[in-house]
Order: structure tokens, then C-alpha cells, then sequence
């Protein structure tokens, strides 16, 4: 004749969990009450739950906003419980359990676990970080046409550095608001690993795209990898900062990432005039020793270039015939 | 002191005579001349003027095509019309044009024979004393006096070089010696006394042309002149000797025609410079009118060759392509004129293996006038640890088959020295 009642908030989180082994339990917001709920709108003496020697009944002691049954209406009092039983009292909920109530199977740890904490190693949060700041540095460094100081260079590397540690911390936030474990180390050092995965990313796209034609495909297909790595990013932030099915986990990285993409997809889209005479090509440049694939001739590079005639017909047959 | 006086009655003498002369010729002549107006159907105002001629007794004028452009693209939105010595109005029909060298022949209703402008049989000689006729900014006709000063050398298609003043609205209107013949049509002016003028042979070939075998469709007959054009202008290109020139490390074609000009420039200046710039730039200053905001027949070739001497290779590469931000067109043209380019790249080397470059080429369409393009080229060499070369060309209305043999030309051209 054990019973447990658990405080939750709305949206089912727990908030509290207490085991009892009386016959009567009282539940309201007064000091004698067996639970203790400060909620305004429960009464001092809100509720009573008794066992009658086979069954745990539901009492409502003349309360001024009554309880009920989970989120209907259905008033509660004599009800006569079942375990996992949600009953309202004013803007709180309590929900009963029985001793047997079956739990979820468990959870094999993830062997990304031990990956996962090699993240947070303060050695290795310390040597991604600074990895991430260099590479920002010296990019930027690269980028300035004229002579830079070291402080001219120190500053926006700083604030790149920073603006995207905001990131985790959000997570982390968001994740100790929620009644979880913040871990805000864990998702730094994740963060940081995929912001050089990133940046490696780039690094070999800069590589296909220079080394392939515009008639090979390869190009396109390498635009994958970014998404791919910010999916991952995502997926292991929601792994780290909160207790999700796998499914869920995989819908809210994949929000997030198609929110990310098909964000700047969008502003880009948006930006777009409908006609432009700007013709849009491939520049990436990189030094000679990064240049792996043979050169084509010169015939061959024109007599290619006769497909471009040919599409440039047919855009102004087409935007002829839709004239006509 | 006498002689100082008499000299000045003398000048004064002549100058009354030059304008005596002038006023003979425009009181001559004023029957055969008028205003050429476009009028915008909609709103039945008139949206460009310019001069014409008559140069029949039946009727057929003679006018610049830029004056008409507008009915010759768009018939349904214009209508022409003329304007004569005594203010009468009526309606002008189109018969034929020639865009290359911007003339056109419209036609009005005659009752009877009518006074008309003889056309020269010879061309003038330099120095020789010209009138030039037309309505400028709509304020009447009047007359010009100005002087022959022959072919104008950097022309691929001829033009007189006449040492006057040639104002917009006296575009069409003819240019005559002074036995009255028509030697020169109005057509373009570069500011203070100096006017172009088509020469009057080109007039000529029109109207016997058009009185054999009138055209039967005029964007038909604009097309095949663009391409007649085109592929004469490419010919002479190509056939053309192409001398090889130095800029900094690289060598570069430039060719030896009088109409292609060519200009440099370098920032050897500039001492915080961390990569040193020497930039030429060959073209074709002169281009063919089709409409307001079309125009074809250009051709531009850019060199840049970049040194850097205290930069690492990869700080180097990062700036050179900070440096391909903007490639366009040479010409200007429109939605409704072209598509949008197609673009292809690929790392490409001439048979002599001197260079290899990331090569990009493109090429948009012509909507109304099918089998010309637009093309442009850019290539940019990747051989060299701190040294580039940056070759470009960009051509106007040309067929595919001239496109792409002077861009075998081209990048077979340029090359490392």
C-alpha cells in the first residue's frame, strides 16, 4: 500500500517526487499537508487521497477551484486512482504512481560518451579553442590587402571566437532552465570541434572546386558536407543537454540545420533579381601545389563551351515563345 | 596699319559670303528637309526627334536609325512622323535601315513631284568648306558651316570626321558642299566642333539596295546585317597580324588594327602596396546602336599581371582572387534583349604549355536575333607561386563560330614570358 505522487509543472516535467507509506495522504497549501504546494490558487487543505484497504480514493475537501482529473474536466473527487493517474489542483499538477508502475527499458550508453567527454577536457576545450582562434586569425590575416599589426588582427578574432561561444552557452542555458544538466564545458568543447570540422569542410571544398570543371559534378556534391557537420553539431547538442527519444533528436537537429540553411537559402533567394547580366562562375584560386588534376587544351575548352550556346538558345526560344 | 585694315575687310568679306552662301543653300533646300519625330502611341507625345532628308521625288527620306530605333524594335508601341518647313504633320512608314552605320529610309504620301537632295558622286577633299543641316533641341532648322577633315582612322566602320558642330536633334539631318549635294549624314558628336558624319556612299548602297529588293521584314534585315557585320569585324581581327607585348613577366596579344585602341596603367606609385599592378586595356570605343539600352558590337581584352615579391603564397592567391570580384559584359543590354549568361570553367593551357590558367568562359543569347551572342572569357593563370596574370576579352553580337575561334586565339595568345 505504498504510493508515490510526483510534482510536475505543465508540461510534465518533474518537479518533485515523494514516497508514502500511510493510509492518508493531504495534499494543499497549508503547513500540515503531507505535500506542500505553493501555488496561489490550491487551498490550504486542497485534497485528500485514502486507502481504503484495496483502493487509493480521491478526496476533494471543499476547495475553492476543485481538482481534476488531468487536463479535462472531469472532477476528481471519489475518483478512485490508477497508477500514473494526473490530477490538477488550482495551476499545479501531481501525478500518482504505484510502486510496480513499469519504467522505460534502459538506455545503453552511447560510446560516443567517452568521445563526448574527451570534448570537455579542459586540454582539449583549451587546444580547439585556440586551434579555431588561429585559423579565424590568420584567414583574416590573409584577407587584409595591406600591412596588418598583431592587435589589428587580435580583435576580430577575439569577437569571432566569442560570438560563436554564445552558441553552446545558450544550450547549456537552455538545458539547466529545463530542469537538466547544464554540462556548458561539454558543449563548448563539441562546438568548437565542429567549428574546425567546418573549417576544414571549407578547406576541401576550396580543394574540389578548384581542381574540378564546371562539367563535373563533384563540386555540387561537396556543398553537402557543411550541412552534414551541422546536423552532427546539433544532434550531439541536444544529446548532451537533454533527455530526448531518438526520434525527437533527430527532428530538432534536423530543424535546426534546415533553419540554419534554408535560412541563408531564403535571404539569398530573397536578394536575387529575377534578371541579372552578372554572369555567376567559379573563382576559387588556390596556390599551384594545391592544383592536382591535369590541364585541358585549349580545343578542348571551346569545343566544350558549345553546350553553353546551346542552353543559351534554348532560354531564348523559351522566353521568345512565352512573348508570343 | 592699312594692310591690318584691309586684311580684316577681306575676312569680313568671305565670312559674309560663307553665310550668304549658307542662307542660299537653306532657303534651297528647306522643302526637302524635316523633322523626324517619334511619337509614343499611348501617350501621343513624341518621344525622340531628329532630322531627315528627302532624296526622291517620290518621297523616300532619309533618316539616322537611332532616330527611328524605337518603331524598328517595338512597331506596335510608336508611330513616325514628319514635320516639314511650313509645320504640316503627317505619317512616315518605315522601308528600310542599316543598323551598322545607322541610316534609315522612311517614306511619306506625295501629291506631286517634289524637290529632293542630290547625293555627291565624289567625296570631299580635306579642308573643303561643309553645311551641316538639322533641328537642334527642337528649336527649327538651321544651318552649321564647318570643315571636312576626313575618314575618321579609329573607325571600323567609316565615319567623317567633321570639324563642326553636330547637336543632338540634328542627328539625320544630311551635311552638303556647296553645290547643295549631299555628302555626309549626322550621326554622332565627341563635344566642342567635333562631329561624325555616315559617309554618303553608305546612303547610297542603301537606297539602291532597298530600290532592287525592298526588305521584306526589318528585324530580319537588322539580323542578317549584324551578322554580315560581325563576322567581317572578326575576320579582320583574326586575319590581322597579333603583336605580342610585354606587361611585367607575362606576355600579351594586341592587335594591330587602328580601330582597336589600347591604354595602360600600374600602381608603381603607390610604395604601400603589397602586391605591384600593370594593367592594359585594348578595345573598340565605337559600338552599334539597336536600342536605348542595347547595344552590340563591342569589344574589350584586359590584361593584369600582379607581382608580389614579399607576400607568402597563400596571402598572395587570397588577395589575386579578392581581385576577380567583377567580370561583366561590355555591352549594355537588357532582359528583353538577352538571357543571362551560361558559364563554364576548367583549368586550361595552350599548346605551348607556357601558362596554365582557370579559364571561364560564358555566352548569353540574343532574344530577338537569333545566333548572335555576347561573350566573355576570363582566365587566370595558377602556375606561378607569387606572380599572376589575370586575361580577359569580352565581344558583343557575334555567332558562335567567331566566338569561339578568337577565343582559341586568345588564350592560345597569352602566355608567360
Amino acid at each position: 500500500m505504498e504510493l508515490i505522487i510526483e510534482e510536475i509543472n505543465r508540461g510534465h516535467k518533474l518537479i518533485g517526487r515523494q514516497r508514502f507509506s500511510q493510509a492518508t495522504i493531504n495534499i494543499g497549501r497549508g503547513y500540515q499537508s503531507d505535500i506542500i504546494l505553493s501555488d496561489p490558487h490550491v487551498c490550504p487543505n486542497h485534497l485528500t487521497i485514502e486507502f481504503d484497504g484495496e483502493h487509493w480514493l480521491v478526496k476533494d475537501n471543499n476547495s475553492i477551484n476543485g481538482s481534476f482529473l488531468g487536463e479535462g474536466k472531469k472532477v476528481a473527487d471519489g475518483h478512485r486512482l490508477s497508477s500514473g493517474d494526473v490530477i490538477t489542483l488550482g495551476k499545479s499538477q501531481i501525478r500518482v504512481v504505484f510502486p510496480h508502475h513499469p519504467v522505460a527499458e534502459s538506455i545503453t550508453l552511447s560510446p560516443f560518451e567517452d568521445l563526448i567527454n574527451l570534448a570537455k577536457h579542459p586540454v582539449a576545450l583549451a587546444a580547439n579553442i585556440c586551434l579555431f582562434a588561429l585559423i579565424t586569425g590568420w584567414l583574416i590575416y590573409l584577407g587584409n590587402p595591406r600591412e596588418v599589426n598583431f592587435t589589428q588582427l587580435l580583435v576580430p578574432t577575439v569577437g569571432t571566437t566569442i560570438m560563436l561561444a554564445i552558441w553552446p552557452a545558450l544550450v547549456a542555458l537552455i538545458s539547466h532552465l529545463t530542469k537538466h544538466d547544464a554540462r556548458a564545458f561539454t558543449q563548448l568543447g563539441i562546438c568548437f570541434v565542429f567549428f574546425n570540422l567546418t573549417l576544414l569542410s571549407d578547406f576541401i571544398e576550396a580543394i574540389v572546386k578548384f581542381n574540378t570543371s564546371s562539367h563535373m559534378p563533384l563540386a555540387a556534391l561537396i556543398t553537402i558536407l557543411p550541412i552534414a557537420i551541422a546536423f552532427c553539431m546539433f544532434w550531439l547538442n541536444c544529446y548532451v543537454g537533454f533527455h530526448m527519444s531518438k526520434k525527437k533528436r533527430i527532428v530538432v537537429a534536423g530543424t535546426l540545420t534546415s533553419l540554419l540553411f534554408g535560412g541563408s537559402f531564403l535571404i539569398q533567394m530573397s536578394k536575387q533579381p529575377e534578371f541579372t547580366t552578372k554572369p555567376k562562375f567559379d573563382t576559387t584560386l588556390m596556390t599551384p601545389s594545391f592544383l592536382f588534376t591535369p590541364a585541358s587544351s585549349v580545343d578542348t575548352f571551346v569545343e566544350q563551351s558549345a553546350k553553353l550556346f546551346e542552353q543559351a538558345d534554348k532560354e531564348a526560344k523559351e522566353a521568345k515563345e512565352k512573348k508570343d | 596699319m592699312k594692310r591690318f585694315i584691309a586684311l580684316t575687310f577681306l575676312l569680313l568679306c568671305t565670312n559674309v559670303f560663307a553665310e550668304e552662301q549658307a542662307e542660299v543653300i537653306f532657303k534651297q533646300l528647306a522643302p526637302s528637309l524635316y523633322q523626324i519625330r517619334l511619337i509614343d502611341k499611348a501617350s501621343g507625345e513624341k518621344s525622340s526627334i531628329g532630322s531627315g532628308f528627302q532624296i526622291t521625288s517620290d518621297g523616300v527620306i532619309a533618316t539616322n536609325y537611332h532616330v527611328i530605333s524605337g518603331y524598328a524594335r517595338h512597331p506596335e508601341k510608336y508611330r513616325i512622323e514628319y514635320l516639314d518647313h511650313n509645320g504640316q504633320k503627317a505619317i512616315l512608314s518605315l522601308e528600310s535601315v542599316d543598323v551598322i552605320n545607322d541610316l534609315a529610309l522612311v517614306k511619306r504620301e506625295v501629291e506631286q513631284e517634289m524637290p529632293y537632295f542630290k547625293i555627291a558622286q565624289g567625296t570631299p577633299t580635306k579642308g573643303e568648306e561643309l553645311y551641316s543641316l538639322g533641328n537642334p533641341h527642337d528649336l527649327g532648322m538651321i544651318v552649321v558651316p564647318g570643315t571636312y577633315n576626313g575618314l575618321k582612322k579609329e573607325s571600323f566602320n567609316d565615319r567623317i570626321h567633321f570639324t563642326g558642330s553636330v547637336n543632338s536633334g540634328m542627328s539625320g539631318g544630311p551635311v552638303v558642299n556647296k553645290f547643295a549635294e549631299v555628302v555626309g549624314i549626322n550621326v554622332a558628336t565627341s563635344g566642342n566642333q567635333i562631329g561624325f558624319l555616315v559617309p554618303h556612299g553608305k546612303l547610297k548602297a542603301l537606297f539602291n539596295a532597298y530600290e532592287i529588293n525592298p526588305p521584306k521584314s526589318i528585324p530580319f534585315q537588322m539580323m542578317s546585317q549584324l551578322n554580315a557585320n560581325q563576322m567581317n569585324l572578326v575576320d579582320t581581327l583574326l586575319e590581322n597580324e597579333w603583336q605580342m607585348k610585354r606587361l611585367g613577366q607575362s606576355l600579351i596579344p594586341t592587335i594591330d588594327v587602328p580601330f582597336v585602341r589600347c591604354w595602360g596603367e600600374s600602381n608603381a606609385d603607390k610604395s604601400d602596396a603589397l602586391i605591384m599592378i600593370a594593367a592594359a586595356n585594348c578595345s573598340i570605343e565605337e559600338n552599334t546602336y539597336i536600342s536605348n539600352n542595347f547595344f552590340t558590337g563591342s569589344l574589350e581584352m584586359d590584361f593584369r599581371f600582379m607581382d608580389a615579391k614579399e607576400l607568402s603564397d597563400t596571402k598572395f592567391y587570397r588577395l589575386y582572387q579578392s581581385q576577380i570580384a567583377r567580370v561583366s559584359a561590355g555591352n549594355k543590354a537588357g532582359k528583353d534583349d538577352v538571357t543571362e549568361f551560361h558559364c563554364q570553367h576548367d583549368t586550361v593551357t595552350p599548346t605551348s604549355h607556357a601558362i596554365t590558367n582557370k579559364s571561364v568562359f560564358c555566352t548569353r543569347a540574343y532574344k530577338d536575333f537569333p545566333s548572335l551572342y555576347d561573350v566573355l572569357y576570363l582566365g587566370m593563370s595558377v602556375d606561378r607561386n607569387r606572380q599572376a596574370l589575370i586575361s580577359h576579352f569580352t565581344i558583343s553580337g557575334v555567332s558562335q563560330e567567331s566566338a569561339q575561334e578568337f577565343t582559341k586565339k586568345f588564350v592560345e595568345a597569352v602566355s608567360w614570358n
